[in-house]
């Protein structure tokens, strides 16, 4: 190719790296830090050491809240990329009247301080009687994940042209054979992007969380939060660099299969 | 006509879930804030039900509050700028490269394997007067003493921007990831240099993206309590910490409530704004 | 002993109950209430949803260390013995936990680990305390009068809490750049002194803001009578702030990475940076701040299923281990029980029993002034 597009393709990708760079200067950060001998982190560190790894290893408290935060964040994806693209396939694909308000109805659990909605929830469920439990938590973490959801999905939904669907329907295709060969795949992007999305975030969070979590349900966050008040023990770094390891194996395999689908649907 | 009216039922089928689901959980809670605000605090902590114009009043016409809305917008529109020109290019590449973009995205999404108070307060390890940066300056002679550069405005907006840039990426690298490159090609062969053909074609094909990314990171932005608290001095609160500080420190729940409404008022203003421009831009694409 | 048998009958017919049905009641009110919503991934977690049954006492404490300690010393034995389940939560903040025990149903929650005598009051004042019967508690003979006391003076010769531990906040400096001399000379005024600009920080809790305005402007902490003149040390103490730091993780790093030189802070926190290493100087100034917390008992708990737990929490062995672990002093009197060697060396110990030199917060004035200054406090906090 010319020159010219090359260079500029040389800035985009030295922008990217700079970006990326920024993005991992954190997690650099604890992953040091889980292998520092002393428990503040000071620059230069003093020494290394593999023990708050032998410590994680046996502390079971933070690694049932690993779990919890896991088995959390999987479900809370799977039921939130589910409403989410069942509700953006309507607002894009068909004239709903009042479609506006309607998105704007659905992006509203984070315009909601999110103290504000998990207190509002809780006055609710007095109401009502119900005793907090894992399904309250995990319906919580739906609400504040659908936006996330939906915005990513309309976004692509949008830009998938109309015409490939109404050719497919012409061949004689049902709509629901439509959906699964046509539009599935193509806004396979976003229904990924929307449950990566969904499922960090519900991993993430802690305001909700700490006044939904039922007695006995800790995860990641709130063990952390818990920690605060004496001084939070480096093992949480110890379990972020375990994280880390491990998802940069996952992406791995990702990429593994990212490839074959792409060969077997032959773009 | 039956054909129709199925037609017509078929979006509300597919609406059915979510809306119940976000009207079960979050319109109807909303109403008991609602009925709060208007009930009063006592001076002992109990609260008074009935029909209380003050904590309104004391929202709406108290300067402090206004203040503090007014620089929470200004910090979460610097930060929405600064994720759309650190983000943009960055999905760009994502988009574009010859290497694995799954691989890329899910690398994006890699900080929040670690958990936001514990990332956030990793910038004092990295900025501190100990942190990385300055033992990196000093070691190099660069300064003799190490800089204050922690817990002021601009510390609060970094730490915004780590924590809402993957946001923005996404959105945009999902919009360009749709965007049939033969379109640019086709620019391309009619003359148009690349950056023209960018300009003219890839670009407002991308904005619904960098829309709903801006939106993301504003709000968020807007929302957030944690990164003014690890990250900013004395006087850098933010609209959501007034939020918390009525609800959880002063347990003034009514206050808390009408502050909080007030908060959803302005940003559910902006998300209409944002959609009715959604709205114009997937007419565009209709038109071209 | 007919104790034991008591609680363990009230366990097996609890989970009589819960086999025979009882159960599917609570998750049918679930599936009229939610429209079905939390049903289907409740029911595998229901165990969980009705801690308040005499099958399991909940507690709700600080995390890590802290709660490491109780489950080892205290919950296991406890449920070895009774067949009682702890169920351990935890919280970030006592307002925090505050709040969530407002929005909560009667019973929901049991023991709390709360600071402050105040706190104490605040939870009377709004209805949740309870009365314990002290017989079923043997160990409450080793705490400190004094402790007890205070207590009882806020609810009516009743006791609603055992107290736990207590400590102080005083103030903490870098002896590499202020020297013990300085400090002896300055005292709370180091706060406010404008030649360590920059390098000062403080709590950002309300109390601690006008407990320590008031040393600096010289006035009796428990009846500050010029308020102007402490608010005006406030914003003094703001204006030379980097920081106000919301946690003892906050507070440590800050001081240890010499983010700040001067600030006040939490007496076990300091003896844990000193334990590692940092030169770190720990004082408590004339009057100086003086806390205890308590493990405090819900209304509508299952009382002498508590009652029996916090016997376990007070015994000696429980006692010493918490209080090592967080660095903060065991209510229990040095002169009846032997504390091992670790808690004599711990700030603010008093070796007496007789806790003379602390000064506590008078819950009275202090929660009198509490929705007014806290709400003031918000506002000078924010530069106005």
């Amino acid at each position: 190719m010319e020159t010219r597009f090359n260079m500029g393709w040389t800035l985009i990708r030295g922008w990217a790296v700079l970006v990326y760079i920024f993005m991992f200067l954190p997690v650099a950060v604890v992953v040091l830090l889980s292998f520092n001998a002393s428990q503040f982190g000071n620059f230069p560190m003093t020494g290394f050491s593999f023990r708050w790894f032998v410590e994680l290893a046996g502390n079971e408290a933070i690694l049932r809240a690993f779990r919890t935060s896991i088995i959390l964040g999987l479900l809370t994806a799977l039921i939130s990329t589910t409403l989410g693209v069942l509700a953006s396939l309507a607002l894009v694909r068909y004239r709903v009247p009042g479609a506006n308000a309607i998105s704007t109805l659905l992006i509203a659990p984070i315009l909601v301080p999110e103290v504000v909605l998990a207190v509002a929830l809780l006055l609710f469920l007095n109401f009502l009687g119900v005793n907090k439990s894992f399904g309250l938590l995990l319906a919580g973490h739906v609400i504040f994940t659908l936006p996330f959801v939906i915005l990513v999905v309309q976004a692509r939904l949008v830009s998938i042209k109309r015409d490939v669907e109404e050719a497919a329907m012409s061949l004689g295709a049902s709509p629901v054979q439509t959906f699964f060969q046509i539009t599935l795949p193509l806004m396979m992007p976003a229904v990924l992007a929307g449950a990566l999305f969904a499922f960090t975030i519900s991993f993430d969070d802690i305001t909700g969380t700490l006044f939904w979590k039922p007695g006995g349900v800790e995860t990641v966050p709130t063990q952390i939060f818990a920690m605060l008040r004496n001084s939070i023990s480096p093992e949480i770094n110890a379990l972020g660099t375990v994280m880390i390891v491990m998802t940069v194996g996952l992406p791995l395999l990702g990429a593994v299969i990212a490839r074959a689908m792409a060969r077997k649907s032959g773009t | 006509m039956s054909v129709e009216k199925r037609e017509a039922r078929q979006p509300w089928i597919l609406l059915s879930p979510a809306l119940t689901a976000v009207t079960l959980l979050l319109f109807v809670p909303l109403l008991f804030i609602l009925v709060y605000s208007f009930w009063l605090r006592t001076a002992t902590g109990a609260d008074v039900a009935g029909f209380y114009l003050d904590n309104w009043q004391e929202a709406l016409t108290d300067p402090f509050y206004r203040d503090i809305l007014i620089s929470t917008l200004r910090i979460a529109a610097i930060t929405t700028v600064a994720c759309a020109v650190m983000g943009y290019p960055s999905a760009y590449f994502i988009a574009r490269s010859q290497g694995n973009k799954a691989v890329l995205l899910l690398l994006l999404m890699l900080p929040f394997w670690i958990s936001y108070i514990i990332r956030t307060m990793s910038w004092i390890n990295i900025l501190g007067v100990s942190g990385a940066l300055n033992s990196a300056l000093m070691a190099l002679g660069i300064i003799s003493e190490p800089i204050q550069m922690l817990y002021n405005e601009v510390t609060v907006i970094l730490g915004l921007v780590h924590f809402l840039l993957p946001f923005m990426i996404l959105n945009i690298f999902v919009s360009l990831d749709g965007i049939d490159t033969n379109l640019e090609n086709a620019a391309n062969s009619l003359g148009a240099t690349k950056w023209q053909a960018f300009l003219q074609v890839t670009l407002p094909l991308s904005l619904p993206g960098l829309a709903a990314g801006g939106l993301l990171c504003f709000v968020l932005g807007a929302g957030t309590y944690i990164t003014p608290l690890v990250l900013g001095g004395p006087r850098d609160a933010m609209f959501a910490n007034l939020v918390f500080e009525a609800i959880i420190t002063q347990l003034n729940w009514p206050l808390g409530s009408a502050l909080s409404l007030m908060l959803l008022a302005v940003l559910g203003a902006l998300v209409m704004i944002y959609n009715r421009y959604l709205g114009m831009a997937q007419l565009m694409k209709g038109l071209g | 002993m007919t104790k034991k048998m008591d609680n363990t009958t009230r366990y097996e017919r609890a989970r009589e109950r819960y086999m025979n049905g009882d159960l599917d009641r609570r998750s049918f009110l679930g599936l009229i209430g939610a429209a079905g919503l939390a049903y289907g991934v409740s029911t595998p977690f229901a165990k969980y949803a009705h801690a308040a049954t005499t099958d399991q006492v909940r507690f709700d404490g600080w995390g890590g260390v802290v709660s490491e300690a109780f489950r080892k010393h205290a919950f296991d034995p406890y449920t070895g013995k009774t067949g009682i389940k702890v169920v351990d939560g935890t919280f970030g903040g006592g307002d925090e936990y505050l709040s969530r025990v407002k929005a909560s149903q009667p019973g929901e929650y049991n023991i709390a680990h709360l600071s402050g005598v105040f706190d104490y009051a605040r939870y009377h004042a709004l209805g949740l305390s309870s009365e314990l019967n002290e017989a079923n508690i043997p160990n409450l003979e080793y705490v400190i009068p004094k402790l007890v006391d205070v207590f009882r003076g806020v609810s009516g010769g009743k006791l609603s809490c055992v107290p736990y531990d207590y400590g102080t906040t005083g103030l903490a400096y870098n002896r590499k750049y202020i020297s013990d001399d300085e400090m002896q000379e300055k005292g709370a005024k180091i706060l406010i002194d404008e030649a360590h600009k920059g390098k000062i920080a403080g709590w950002s809790d309300w109390r601690t803001r006008m407990w320590y305005a008031a040393l600096q402007t010289g006035q009796n902490p428990n009846e500050i009578s010029d308020e102007d003149a402490a608010w005006d040390a406030v914003r003094t103490h703001r204006d030379l702030s980097l920081k106000y730091w919301g946690s003892g993780a906050e507070l440590m790093s800050l001081l240890a990475e010499e983010e700040i030189y001067a600030t006040e802070a939490w007496s076990g926190r300091i003896y844990a940076l000193q334990e590692q290493g940092h030169d770190i100087g720990y004082m408590d100034p004339p009057n100086g701040f003086g806390w205890q917390e308590c493990l405090f008992v819900m209304k509508g708990s299952p009382m002498e299923a508590c009652e029996e737990l916090l016997n376990f929490m007070l015994a000696p062995e429980t006692s010493i281990a918490v209080a090592e672990g967080q660095n903060y002093p065991t209510a229990l009197d040095p002169t009846k029980v032997d504390l091992g060697d670790k808690i004599p060396t711990l700030p603010a110990f008093d070796p007496t029993g007789t806790l003379s030199g602390l000064t506590f917060a008078d819950p009275d004035f202090w929660n009198g002034h509490e929705a007014a200054w806290s709400k003031t406090f918000g506002r000078v906090q924010k530069g106005y």
